[in-house]
């Protein structure tokens, strides 16, 4: 109805959460794929040469196929991203807001030190997200529950500077750079943006969960990996802004009523109807607060299918997928493990 | 083995033409015995002369030994014959104590005291409902245990049960089961009329099967199986038309997403609900009674509405819409086709082609100003043709065709307004086995020509026989999505009661 906008402004703009079917169809595929590696808190994932690294915490290590995966670098701070040159240059950002390129340390623009994404662009540029001016990256729970936009994306091009390219994001997390721009997956409004020629605009919106990191695939097409779901509560309490900062002040923040990477590891953590578990099942469709999600995008971006881990499954907080030798490798920061799946398309 | 009920030669002609034909039948005392057949077949006019609702017009009557000629129902029912009908005999302005014990109560009644004990009573039948709630308040469900605890609370020793399942949830059903099975032990005889021929072939020690107004078999249960029953009852075999299991590879993939439903709330019916419906698919939607299944689509037919205040949002193409009345969604292309078609779904007392006509009427599509007759008699035989209703003549009224047939029209009703998402609510339900077969036939057609089809049911072997999908509604909302391929009546049943 035409008024609707209208009386949007007196009775509240609903928000709504997108329902988990078509393309984002559940299963368990992520439960039943193959362990490739266990690693404690794997997070980033990037090819380097015929190399497959990884970071885990403060440790950058390489996985093999036939092998446990062997430590590489140890760092002072947790690593937040990791970006592969096609000459071979590895650069890696710490969650003490520093970059380095193969050891190098690289001069930031003031304001970045949350970097969430690396990558570089067919034209040897970098491009760089600023999760956030407010939080390092380990404070992303926070900048969340804060309703922050504070986030930005950078590119430096080879021999040249770092330039902003989009400001107040909300929470940047993925970067796919082509030769035009780049693909951003914006996290706290659950969209995927392009950015380009100064221009933000929105290329796949109201996605069912926290989106973080893309990758592309061979096709053409992406991979995006989301690592947590929407949840009614969170919704709730990201609205009712009183409870929200009182939550903040006094409960410890493992236990906010917020999304995790994993969840129901403790007694303490928050329940939704306490309808979890009945008759001895873990029921897959139970609230959750962490999943593990990875869609498959088509070259014009619309979802074409999903590897789930449900609220049943252990291997959640899928932060990062690339395609690799022809299979794709994901990782599951909250299973604490990197899967491989074969190719579904 | 002395029969309590002893019928010999019963013939009962309607004008002239036989509805049943020189028919035996026989009950004895603490026995279930399943009638079946088509609609059509006579099982409801032999039982009516069972009970004294008609009067034969050949043929003997025999109970307990002696012969009798009931008058009316009342006499009947004095005498020991209770029948609870499909469409129930309830006084709707009336609690639901006071139905119980209506026609035998005493001089002075405390209403308390009569709620106290029709509250006790319902409880011992496992029967969750409100003894001072009106009838007219309540659900088909609900009406239907009130008048299957009137029939009990009467001690008849014979009880007629046409269709008593049909509106029952899956446990609703175990408990009327076992309730049947007391009554079979305290040695009440029990006629067992129904569709769902799993049912019969649980619940019954005998069967007896009509076709065209005459028994065509007869015997105990253990000689029957779900094709022998089908194919006495309709001379040919449909069980393969009707349940057939499909793997991933037969289902229809999705097409475009035609409409998106996220986070609708109606009070407590209908809670923050989130599904998609898509192109070409069949969505299947199971969820148990009172689960909000109903309430959920006709919000989106626009017959219920939304919550004012954070309602949800509807999107029809991509663009949210909010419809006030059907006829905004009939003209955006949205049918329903009603669970309830005596009261929503049809006009009785008109002509098949005046009830196609009135769905046109709906969806704007009459073409100028003066209504012609024979504009309705073209669409009546288009369309009677297109959906095989089977009539005496074109002029026939719709309450004179079988429940398969009205179902047709009450289909071509909404087909006519040139849908482009169908919804179909228990499409179904009091339907015989040939009928639910045309009726399936229908609905993949309409999915096969790229509708959305949506069907909610509550019939589980339909849900996963002709969905492509398969969506389970509790507690007013939508809680999980399974394949067909992978989904088992268990897997289906958890997540409607968990």
């Amino acid at each position: 109805m035409i008024f609707d906008p209208i009386l949007e402004l007196f009775r509240g703009r609903a928000i709504t959460i997108p329902p988990m079917d078509g393309a984002f169809r559940p299963n368990a595929v992520l439960d039943e794929t193959p362990v490739l590696a266990e690693l404690q808190q794997a997070d980033n994932l990037c090819a380097l040469g015929d190399r497959l690294l990884a970071s885990s915490g403060t440790e950058l290590v390489e996985i093999r196929a036939d092998a446990p995966p062997e430590p590489v670098q140890s760092f002072a701070a947790a690593i937040t991203a990791l970006a592969a040159a096609p000459d071979g240059t590895l650069t890696i950002a710490l969650d003490d807001g520093t970059l380095s390129e193969n050891g190098t340390p690289v001069p930031l623009p003031k304001g970045v030190a949350c970097i969430t994404a690396l990558a570089y662009g067919p034209d040897g540029a970098l491009w760089l997200a600023n999760g956030s001016d407010l939080h390092p990256v380990s404070g992303w729970v926070a900048d969340l529950m804060e309703k922050n936009a504070a986030g930005s994306v950078w590119r430096r091009a080879p021999g040249a500077d770092f330039k902003v390219m989009a400001k107040k994001l909300a929470w940047p997390f993925g970067l796919l750079p082509d030769a035009k721009g780049c693909l951003v997956s914006e996290s706290w409004r659950h969209q995927l943006v392009r950015v380009e020629g100064g221009t933000v605009k929105p290329v796949l919106r109201h996605l069912p969960g926290y989106p973080a990191r893309l990758a592309a695939s061979a096709d053409g097409g992406a991979w995006l990996a989301i690592f947590a779901p929407r949840n009614r509560l969170i919704e709730m309490v990201l609205q009712e802004t009183h409870y929200r900062f009182d939550m903040m002040a006094s409960v410890p923040r493992d236990y906010w009523i917020a999304p995790s990477f994993a969840s129901g590891e403790s007694f303490l953590e928050p329940l939704q109807c306490g309808g979890i578990r009945t008759m001895g099942v873990h029921k897959a469709w139970s609230p959750s607060r962490s999943c593990g999600l990875v869609v498959r995008l088509a070259p014009d971006m619309t979802p074409t299918f999903s590897l789930h881990s449900r609220a049943n499954g252990k291997r959640h907080g899928t932060c990062s997928v690339i395609e690799y030798q022809g299979r794709t490798v994901i990782a599951a920061r909250g299973g604490n493990c990197i899967l491989t799946a074969e190719d579904r398309t | 083995m002395n029969p309590v009920v002893k019928m010999e030669q019963i013939t009962k002609n309607y004008r002239s033409v036989p509805a049943v034909k020189n028919v035996d039948f026989d009950i004895a005392a603490g026995e279930i015995h399943a009638l079946l057949g088509e609609n059509g077949a006579g099982k409801s006019t032999l039982t009516k002369v069972m009970a004294g609702v008609v009067s034969p017009t050949s043929g003997k009557l025999t109970y307990l030994g002696k012969e009798v000629q009931f008058a009316s129902p009342n006499e009947a029912l004095h005498a020991g014959i209770a029948m609870v009908f499909q469409e129930t005999s309830l006084v709707p302005s009336m609690t639901v104590a006071q139905n119980l014990y209506l026609g035998s109560e005493n001089f002075l009644n405390r209403l308390r005291g009569t709620y106290i004990s029709a509250q006790q009573f319902l409880q011992s039948l496992n029967f969750a409902v409100d003894p001072t709630a009106m009838v007219e308040t309540l659900g088909a469900a609900k009406r239907q245990m009130v008048e299957i605890a009137r029939a009990v609370h009467h001690k008849a020793k014979v009880i007629i049960f046409d269709e008593p399942t049909a509106t029952l949830t899956p446990e609703e059903k175990r408990h009327f089961f076992a309730l049947l099975r007391r009554l079979k032990a305290d040695g009440v005889s029990i006629v067992f009329i129904s569709h769902a021929l799993e049912e019969a072939l649980q619940i019954s020690d005998r069967i007896t099967i009509l076709r065209d107004g005459e028994k065509v078999a007869s015997g105990p249960t253990s000689e029957f199986d779900r094709e022998t029953i089908i194919a006495a009852m309709v001379g040919r075999t449909l069980s393969g038309e009707i349940y057939r299991h499909r793997d991933e590879t037969q289902l229809r993939k999705p097409g475009r997403k035609v409409l998106s439903v996220q986070d609708i709330s109606m009070g407590a019916m209908v809670r923050n609900t989130a599904f998609s419906v898509f192109e070409g698919q069949i969505t299947g939607v199971f969820g148990l009674i009172g689960s909000g299944r109903t309430e959920t689509f006709k919000i989106v037919a626009g017959i219920d509405k939304r919550d004012f205040l954070r309602g949800g949002t509807i999107t029809l193409d991509d663009k949210p819409v909010r419809y006030y009345t059907p006829a905004e969604a009939v003209r955006d292309g949205i049918v329903y086709v009603t669970e309830d078609r005596k009261s929503e779904g049809i006009f009785e007392t008109m002509s098949i082609g005046e009830n196609l006509f009135g769905g046109l009427l709906a969806a704007d599509k009459e073409e100028g100003f003066v209504i012609r007759t024979s504009d309705i008699r073209a669409l009546a035989e288009e369309w009677g043709k297109r959906l095989n209703i089977k009539t005496i003549n074109a002029e026939a009224q719709v309450v004179e065709l079988s429940g398969g047939n009205q179902q047709k029209v009450v289909i071509g009703k909404g087909l006519v307004q040139k849908p482009r998402i169908v919804i179909f609510d228990e499409p179904t339900r009091g339907v015989d086995v040939a009928a639910i077969a045309e009726i399936h036939q229908i609905i993949n057609e309409l999915a096969d020509a790229g509708l959305a089809v949506v069907m909610v049911s509550s019939y589980l072997p339909e849900i996963l026989n002709l969905s492509d999908r398969i969506l389970v509604c509790r507690q007013g909302r939508i809680v999980e999505e399974l394949s067909p391929a992978e989904a088992t009546e268990e897997k289906i049943m958890y997540a409607a009661v968990h």
